[in-house]
């Protein structure tokens, strides 16, 4: 058996505030007893940056990745040299984030994991053992939160913003039928919410010559990345919601909840270099023949048969409450 | 060498022969009724807690129920609804079987693994059952191909049993803590839902999917539990109780908990979204203590889902879960029941604004109506354990004032059905009005008009109502009924509320009633259906009254009756003839007649000659009652003549003429009573007696009544006609041919009644003229010659039919002996009643060649007798019957000790001999 190292983290869903000290344990599983020169644990927190093509153009496609932007990094003595006996051995730590009397927590972004902008929070384990052995390593992502302590508090006030749907706000064409028949679907949604509680709204079709075979609600996200002189910015589907399916009732509310997935979201930041924005696409699909025959693709681009409505979304981080769980 | 005719004082031996008695000290049947008092008394006064549905039902236990029924317990009503739940799943599957649907699937498919494109499923023999359906598939089988790739075709079954590995595949991987691929597979399943192509195979589907949900929430259930007692070295944490609160939960167990939900939530389509989280509901206790706002949002987003029948199979399952979670109130189910009455809205009424029934509609509301009926039970109960029942009612819009209610305040027809079903029945009544006129207003084709008329009628018949308001409803209903135009629906609708008018005893109703039917049905010829009804509705008034001259007097009642034909005039008929004998005597000459004719109806209705049924039967039964039941009372000669109708009408029914002889000899008898004047009209019965005998089939019944008619003659003093009477029935004894061997023949019926006829004949003067032993010679003669059958089924035994034959004869012999040795006493032990009649004793007293005559008879008797003991095979039998010759001739006659005659020694013998082997 060989020797192992693990990371341990006091708490199992491994979220931390960034006022908090991550705390935990390193796990050295050891058929014999091993000597070492110290074992040093490091935090790096940073926001790695990619331009893909697409949006960004041809000439930012050379750049690639960009230089990633530190948040944190630091590394802390858990033990001095000398010998782990064989068997389980546990070493308990303590990591501050911030150092003492730093006053500005703004810069520790959130977790967050997107298609061009992550930003990571990783805890390592370094155990040297000087030039012949092979120096034992662990490495775990912890989660931070916002640690700031102006957080508002739940539930938020509701900022819903008044929505309606018809042949005339579409600013893509539409199929003749659906053109002429019309059709009108209103209601309200959250502008602004809070990442512990669901997206909510409600929606009404109050008319609809063509049938419906569908209402989706996608969470989409936004990252915009300054490159040079240019803002590289991509748009690219989180999650897909149905909340209609097929040719609903007219006049019944139909209520919006969708549940904000963990990792995928974190509060809109706008930084120097970089921002994450989200935003929500309400697509109405109508009965047609074309619906069948076109291959699935992106669900919220426009189509003939569509009717779309794009709301932004503001993602806020709020007070923990005793009871919350995320 | 001669006999002598022992002298016999037959009151002393009949003194002898009885015996002792002595009074008892207390009636048996009134001392049972005297201690049975007491005992009822003490188990009644004993706290019993069984409840004898038997016993009469006390005023203090009535009021002690109607205290304690409106509010039920919480617990009560949720055992309840797990049984109903039960049974539901049972009718599901039940009503709506799988094997006979075709049913073609694009959703399905995603199960399928390997199977690229479209599945189609079907059963093989229905393609051959149901052509309809197979065009049908056809069509959208061609439609899809050309879109898609070749079709592929799954038996109904694979695809259950498809369905049951997923299950198992479900249940494997949870074993196996791979508890995402229980998901994803939860999932796959679920989306079978979203599938209602196949209506007919939705509920089965419905059926197991739910299961297998009910199953994963009970393994999330279970786990999160784990989690919350315990820690992950196993340690104990809490112990939760059965009312825990969210606060009791470890923050460890509720993330878990949450991802659950978070899971579920992520899942894109509708219809699974919603079946999973109504499949974990119950863990939002972990979460929170008052889910209100989650169970708010489910009932809203069920919403979303536009197919009818998928929506309100989805509530059907949130409806069960809700009583999973143990959190809800009427609250959420009148939600349900609203929007479902929104759902339902279009599919009545068609985008053109007709609303139409078509065959696929039918389906549908029959699939509906299982859901409906569910969630309309669950609110019922609920509201009922609240106690607001009338407040859901205004709730959703039922039973508001009339004033209040706008023009479009109509339900859907199913939905009021359902409702009324299920609504107590105090409220029914109190509310009888507002419910009529929801009726009216919802007319759709969801469900029949008249059937919700005919049940407002039913479960009014339950309750108790006020006259009043009941006077000026059923106005309202017949109003209703009558715009139907149409019979049939008239008479559905009426039907349900005769019972509440006999019950009420609203006469003016009812004659209006009678008026509507006669009106309606004038110069119609009334269909099947329309006869049923009819005919229901006659037999509750014929049931309801207690005498038929009640239900006569009705208006129209006649008229009505005279429209019937067929199977329900027939069963009408019946009850009519039933009631009119029940009571005892008919003596209303126009009673007589009504039912006269009502049997003659009847009878020519019915095959008597050819088919011999049950039902034939019971009719010969009831028109014979009916003639043996009439009266007219002092109008003699018009019963006679009635007779003679009844003879002429019936003359199939061979039961009947036995009534028919009968009533003729008691009318003979009343009038012989009544005095002497009326010996003509005797003679007339006599001769009706006489001429309907022959006809009537059976010898035995000949035979005897030839004889009562003879009693009959000799009590008048007719002793001519006694004596014709008499041969008559010797004839038919000697006529009783082999031929006849078909017409059964009971042996000892036939031997009692020859011993009737000789006990008879002791009365009889003998005919001077014609020889005084002439019937009893005769009697013997016939007995001789005769090679009588034993009954045809006997004859398999044919042991029984070589018995039968000499047993008889030996019978007949000793009773002839007897009789001699009776005639030939001085004193007759009785006599005819009619002192005209002067008996043999005094006719031929110290005649001696009529003493020699009768021992003469006697002496060729004896040896016929010996003859026929010998011919018996079976010795135990001869034994039995040379015991009974010995003792007949030992009490007959007198044997001088030094004379024995060889017979008289052989019969002693064998009866010996048999003696010792019973020995």
């Amino acid at each position: 058996m060989a020797t192992t190292v693990n990371v341990k983290l006091s708490r199992s869903n491994r979220i931390y505030r960034s006022s908090e000290p991550v705390e935990g344990k390193i796990v050295i599983n050891s058929p014999n007893s091993i000597s070492h020169q110290g074992i040093r644990l490091s935090v790096n927190g940073s926001v790695n940056l990619q331009v893909r093509g697409g949006s960004a153009g041809v000439i930012e496609s050379f750049y690639g990745v960009i230089k990633p932007i530190q948040i944190v990094k630091k590394t802390i003595q858990v033990g001095s040299s000398g010998k782990v006996s064989s068997g389980t051995t546990e070493i308990p730590f303590s990591v501050n984030l911030k150092e003492d009397g730093e006053g500005i927590v703004e810069k520790f972004y959130e977790t967050f994991h997107g298609t061009n902008i992550s930003i990571q929070y990783l805890l390592t384990a370094d155990i040297p053992r000087g030039y012949l052995y092979k120096p034992l390593s662990a490495t775990i992502e912890f989660i931070i939160e916002s640690g700031r302590v102006d957080l508002p508090e739940r539930p938020l006030p509701p900022e819903m913003v008044i929505f309606y749907i018809t042949q005339d706000t579409q600013r893509h064409p539409l199929l003749p039928e659906i053109k002429t028949g019309g059709f009108r679907v209103t209601g309200k949604i959250a502008t602004q919410c809070s990442l512990q509680d669901p997206l909510s709204g409600e929606l009404t079709v109050e008319a609809s010559s063509v049938p419906i075979t569908s209402i989706e609600i996608h969470l989409l996200r936004v990252e915009s990345i300054i490159v040079g002189e240019r803002i590289a910015t991509e748009t690219s589907l989180i999650q897909s919601t149905q909340i209609a399916d097929g040719d609903v009732c007219r006049n019944m509310t139909i209520p919006i909840y969708v549940l904000l997935p963990r990792l995928l979201m974190c509060p809109s930041v706008f930084a120097g270099p970089f921002s994450v924005e989200f935003k929500v696409c309400i697509t109405i699909s109508f009965k047609s023949s074309l619906a069948k025959a076109q291959p699935k693709s992106d669900p919220t681009a426009p189509r003939l048969w569509m009717a779309l409505e794009r709301l932004p979304l503001e993602l806020v981080r709020t007070k923990r409450d005793q009871f919350s769980c995320c | 060498m001669e006999f002598e005719f022992r002298r016999r004082d037959y009151g002393a031996e009949h003194e002898s022969r009885l015996l002792p008695r002595s009074r008892a000290h207390k009636h048996p049947l009134s001392s049972a009724l005297d201690s049975r008092q007491p005992q009822a008394r003490t188990v009644r006064g004993s706290d019993l807690d069984f409840f004898d549905p038997l016993r009469g039902l006390d005023v203090n236990a009535s009021e002690e129920e109607n205290v304690e029924e409106p509010s039920l317990s919480m617990e009560a009503v949720t055992q309840d609804l797990i049984k109903e739940w039960k049974s539901l799943k049972r009718i599901l599957v039940q009503r709506f079987p799988v094997s006979k649907v075709i049913s073609f699937s694009p959703i399905s498919s995603i199960i399928m693994k390997g199977s690229k494109g479209m599945v189609l499923f079907c059963f093989a023999h229905s393609t051959v059952e149901n052509p309809s359906t197979l065009s049908h598939l056809d069509e959208a089988g061609s439609e899809q191909t050309s879109l898609e790739e070749t079709a592929k075709i799954i038996n109904q079954q694979d695809y259950l049993a498809k369905v049951h590995e997923l299950r198992d595949g479900i249940t494997c991987a949870w074993q196996a803590e791979d508890r995402v691929t229980s998901l994803k597979l939860s999932i796959k399943v679920t989306k079978l839902l979203m599938d209602t192509t196949v209506l007919q195979f939705y509920p089965t589907v419905f059926v197991i999917v739910t299961d297998m949900l009910d199953m994963l929430g009970d393994m999330v259930w279970e786990r999160i539990k784990e989690k919350a007692e315990h820690d992950v070295d196993g340690t104990v944490i809490c112990t939760l109780l059965n009312d825990f609160q969210a606060s009791d939960i470890c923050l460890e167990a509720r993330e878990t908990c949450y991802n659950w939900f978070c899971k579920v939530g992520s899942v894109r389509e509708l219809l699974p979204r919603i079946y999973l989280e109504l499949a974990i509901l119950p863990c939002w206790r972990f979460l929170i203590n008052q889910p209100v706002e989650v169970l708010d949002r489910l009932v809203m987003m069920v919403r979303g889902l536009a197919d009818p029948l998928a929506s309100l199979y989805c509530r059907l399952y949130m409806v069960h879960r809700m009583q999973k979670l143990g959190f809800y109130n009427s609250g959420y189910l009148i939600k349900c029941i609203k929007d479902i009455e929104d759902v339902l809205a279009p599919v009545i009424v068609d985008t053109d604004g007709f609303s139409y029934i078509t065959d696929d509609k039918k389906l549908l509301f029959s699939l509906m109506e299982p859901p409906i009926e569910y969630i309309l039970k669950c609110l019922l109960l609920t509201g009922r354990q609240e106690n607001i029942v009338e407040g859901i009612l205004e709730e959703l819009g039922f039973g508001r004032n009339k004033s209040y209610s706008s023009t479009n305040s109509s339900h859907a027809s199913i939905l009021l059905h359902h409702l009324l079903k299920e609504l107590p029945s105090e409220l029914v009544s109190s509310k009888a009005m507002e419910i009529l006129h929801m009726i009216k207003c919802s007319n759709d084709c969801s469900f029949s008009q008249i059937l919700n008329y005919r049940l407002l009628g039913n479960r009014l018949y339950e309750g108790k109502s006020q006259a009043g308001v009941l006077s000026s409803l059923i106005d309202e209903v017949i109003q209703a009924a009558s715009q139907y135009h149409t019979l049939y629906d008239y008479l559905r609708i009426m039907d349900a509320y005769v019972d509440l008018l006999l019950q009420n005893k609203m006469e003016n109703h009812l004659d209006a009633l009678l008026d509507d039917i006669v009106t309606l049905a004038r110069d119609k010829f009334l269909s099947e259906e329309e006869q049923a009804s009819l005919q229901s509705i006659i037999l509750k008034l014929l049931s309801y009254f207690e005498d038929l001259q009640e239900v006569l007097s009705l208006n129209h009642f006649i008229e009505i009756l005279d429209l019937m034909s067929g199977a329900s005039k027939r069963s009408v008929n019946m009850h009519l003839l039933n009631m009119g004998t029940r009571n005892g005597c008919i003596c209303d000459p126009a009673t007589v007649q009504l039912l006269f004719e009502v049997s003659q109806t009847l009878y020519d209705a019915t095959d008597f000659v050819n088919i011999k049924d049950d039902d034939n039967r019971q009719t010969a039964h009831l028109i014979s009652r009916f003639v043996e039941m009439v009266d007219y009372g002092a109008e003699m000669e018009r019963h006679l003549m009635f007779l003679a109708e009844c003879r002429e009408a019936f003359n199939g029914i061979h039961e009947l003429k036995e009534t028919l002889v009968r009533s003729s000899n008691t009318l003979a008898v009343k009038a012989l009573k009544s005095g002497k004047k009326h010996i003509h009209f005797v003679k007339s019965c006599l001769a009706f007696s006489e001429v309907t005998i022959p006809s009537i089939s059976t010898p035995t019944k000949h035979l005897n009544l030839y004889l009562e008619t003879a009693e009959v003659a000799l009590l008048g003093g007719l002793i001519s006609h006694s004596d014709g009477l008499v041969r008559s029935a010797v004839e038919c004894l000697e006529n009783v041919a082999p031929t006849d061997g078909l017409k059964s023949i009971d042996a000892d019926s036939m031997a009692s009644v020859v011993c009737k006829l000789c006990s008879f004949l002791v009365m009889v003067p003998g005919n001077p003229e014609k020889g005084v032993m002439e019937i009893l010679k005769s009697i013997f003669s016939a007995t001789c010659s005769s090679s009588w059958y034993v009954s045809p089924k006997d004859y398999t035994n044919l042991d029984a039919h070589i018995e039968a034959m000499p047993r008889l004869k030996v019978k007949i012999f000793c009773a002839i002996v007897l009789l001699s040795s009776t005639l030939s006493q001085d004193n007759l032990p009785y006599r005819s009643a009619n002192p005209e009649i002067i008996g043999n004793d005094m006719l031929f007293f110290g005649d001696a060649s009529y003493k020699n005559e009768l021992v003469s008879c006697s002496q060729l008797v004896l040896q016929e007798l010996v003859n026929a003991i010998e011919q018996e095979s079976s010795q135990i039998a001869r034994g039995n019957m040379a015991l009974e010759a010995c003792n007949c001739i030992s009490s007959a006659l007198i044997v001088p000790f030094f004379y024995e005659s060889e017979s008289l020694t052989t019969l002693l013998e064998t009866s010996g001999n048999s003696k010792r082997m019973f020995g």
